[in-house]
């Protein structure tokens, strides 16, 4: 869908190139991450895929046409944007901020106002209550919210979102990625999402891109890039706690002992998980029970038993023997 | 002190010097917005340009009003009366119109034009549906202060033949009538503190209430 051949830009009055000769691809309908610290070339890279910045070598094409043939105007109304500061219309209300884009396409005024009232409500907000309010009377998560509609309002195929969660508290921003994941199921958007927060690429990333200093590190999917980082930065990245978050990406069934080979009665202590849940989940429930073995199912048939030794083998072999 | 007396024995006069003085100064804003809301526009994207220009309108601004009167006035094709009184006001607008459109449009928050950008706006729908109407607070106070500013000086355009209220006073210092003097300051005082109320009212129509309120309390998406 999207794809970078050896982009690079280096802003005048720098010595260092902000991006450096990245290659990449972004399928359709996938979340790409783009992780790394602060400086990195994250939001420089947003903003070539809709031109804000032009490259100085490379190519960046979407389904294999060059954007560089494109009007940017046009483009950028057919991209979802985003932006780190959210950086609403003060002078209009929030309805009018969400209908920007409609507008600027010039849909017939009904579609719009259908549109917005469904964008509203979709980003868990109440229309009656919010749609007249002007941005200074929303907090931070509901302008962040406001935000994120205004980039859906066209229905856009490929979203660009920069830090979106970031001017909300923990709390909040944890409720916030998991609207997002539900949303993401039904609206499917080829996404590119920057973020300095390892958790939020862990959780919300299909694919992530690990950036330092405008270069890619590394790229792959959460599980790989737990399991194989490629060097010291990538582990620093991750934390201390990286054997506890592949747990959180490893499902029971994955590290259950299959009953299939064995016959006669199933023994259990009345604890079970669901195959699909992450081990984590069975190894809170251990605790909290004071048990050692766990009993997997699927749905209500038991397929396996999940044991401790058999998790602290898998942590101990994956982050040699570190956690 | 006696003035009311003075303004009830000359009515036909005060009423005319009064008519001529709002028609100027009317006359002068008019003039005035239209052409240094476009100038502080157009030089808004050139910070070198935009310099020079607001230079122009500093040194404009602090010659006496008297003299620049006297140098319009020997201009060809304006001389005594009308013409002179314009041009001399226009350019003493100049100074801070072009100044508050100047602040106003860079006092904008870059994110959210980045964000107008990037949404896909064009630069001439950027000035339009971002630029100017979050300029606008800035732009009415420099406004209303141009029109207190006009309303004054415009009295000095008496010793150019425009006979309005500063006749009056003029009148009033060389006869040493008090009363005269008073009269013709006081209609001026209210003539400015009219025509800024009327602006006021403007101001509320056309300021969203989205920026009225932004003074009291800070914009907190922006973060
Ligand atoms: N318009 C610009 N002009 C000059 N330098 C710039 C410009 N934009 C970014 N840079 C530089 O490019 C580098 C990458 O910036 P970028 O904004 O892409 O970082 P980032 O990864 O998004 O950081 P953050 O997490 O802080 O948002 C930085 O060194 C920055 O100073
Ligand atoms: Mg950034």
């Amino acid at each position: 869908m999207i794809h970078f051949d050896q982009v690079s830009k280096t802003f005048a009055a720098s010595q260092r190139p902000a991006v450096d000769r990245i290659t990449l691809h972004v399928k359709q309908g996938n979340i790409c991450v783009f992780v790394g610290p602060s400086g990195c070339g994250k939001t420089t890279i947003l903003r070539m895929i809709n031109r804000l910045v032009t490259p100085d070598g490379g190519t960046i094409t979407i389904d294999g046409r060059s954007i560089m043939q494109m009007d940017p105007p046009a483009l950028r109304r057919t991209i979802g944007y985003v932006i780190q500061q959210v950086g609403l219309l003060p002078h209009r209300t929030i309805a009018q901020n969400i209908a920007l884009v409609p507008e600027l396409l010039k849909w017939p005024r009904d579609k719009t106002e259908k549109r917005v009232l469904e964008l509203i409500e979709m980003m868990g907000l109440d229309p009656s209550e919010v749609g007249h309010k002007y941005p200074h009377q929303l907090s931070g998560g509901q302008a962040q919210r406001v935000g994120v509609a205004r980039a859906l309002a066209a229905d856009p195929p490929i979203m660009l979102m920069d830090e979106p969660f970031a001017a909300v508290d923990p709390i909040v921003r944890l409720r916030l990625q998991d609207e997002f994941l539900r949303l993401q199921q039904t609206v499917q958007k080829t996404i590119c999402f920057v973020t300095h927060d390892i958790n939020e690429a862990i959780k919300l990333g299909d694919y992530l891109v690990v950036l330092k200093e405008g270069r890619l590190v590394q790229t792959g999917t959460p599980i790989e890039i737990l399991t194989q980082p490629e060097d010291d930065f990538v582990l620093s990245l991750l934390g201390d706690d990286r054997g506890v978050k592949i747990l959180d990406l490893t499902r029971a069934e994955t590290l259950m002992e299959p009953f299939e080979n064995r016959l006669g009665p199933i023994k259990s202590n009345g604890h079970r998980v669901q195959s699909i849940d992450p081990v984590k989940i069975a190894l809170e429930m251990m605790m909290q029970k004071n048990t050692d073995e766990i009993l997997v199912c699927k749905g209500t048939r038991p397929v396996g038993i999940l044991r401790w030794p058999a998790i602290k083998t898998h942590v101990n072999r994956i982050s040699g023997g570190t956690v | 002190m006696n003035f009311a007396g003075f303004i009830c024995d000359n009515t036909g006069l005060v009423l005319e010097y009064t008519a001529n003085h709002v028609s100027l100064v009317i006359g002068v804003l008019l003039l005035s917005l239209a052409l240094w809301i476009t100038t502080g526009l157009l030089i808004s994207r050139h910070a070198r340009l935009a310099g020079a220009v607001i230079g122009l309108g500093n040194v404009v601004f602090c010659i006496p009003s008297i003299s620049l009167f006297g140098l319009f006035m020997s201009v060809p094709g304006l001389g005594l009366g009308r013409r002179t009184a314009t041009v001399v006001l226009v350019l003493y607008a100049m100074m801070p119109l072009i100044r508050s459109v100047h602040a106003g449009i860079r006092s904008v928050d870059a994110a959210v034009v980045n964000a107008g950008k990037g949404m896909g706006m064009t630069n001439l729908q950027l000035l339009l549906k971002i630029q100017v109407p979050m300029a606008w607070p800035a732009v009415f106070a420099g406004i209303r202060v141009t029109v207190v500013l006009i309303t004054g000086i415009a009295t000095m355009a008496t010793f150019i033949g425009e006979r309005n209220l500063g006749r009056l006073i003029h009148q009033g210092i060389t006869r040493g009538d008090a009363d005269m003097i008073v009269a013709g300051a006081l209609i001026v005082s209210l003539i400015a503190l009219l025509l800024d109320y009327l602006m006021g009212r403007v101001e509320r129509i056309i300021i969203s209430p989205g920026l009225r309120y932004q003074s009291l309390e800070p914009y907190r998406g922006s973060a």
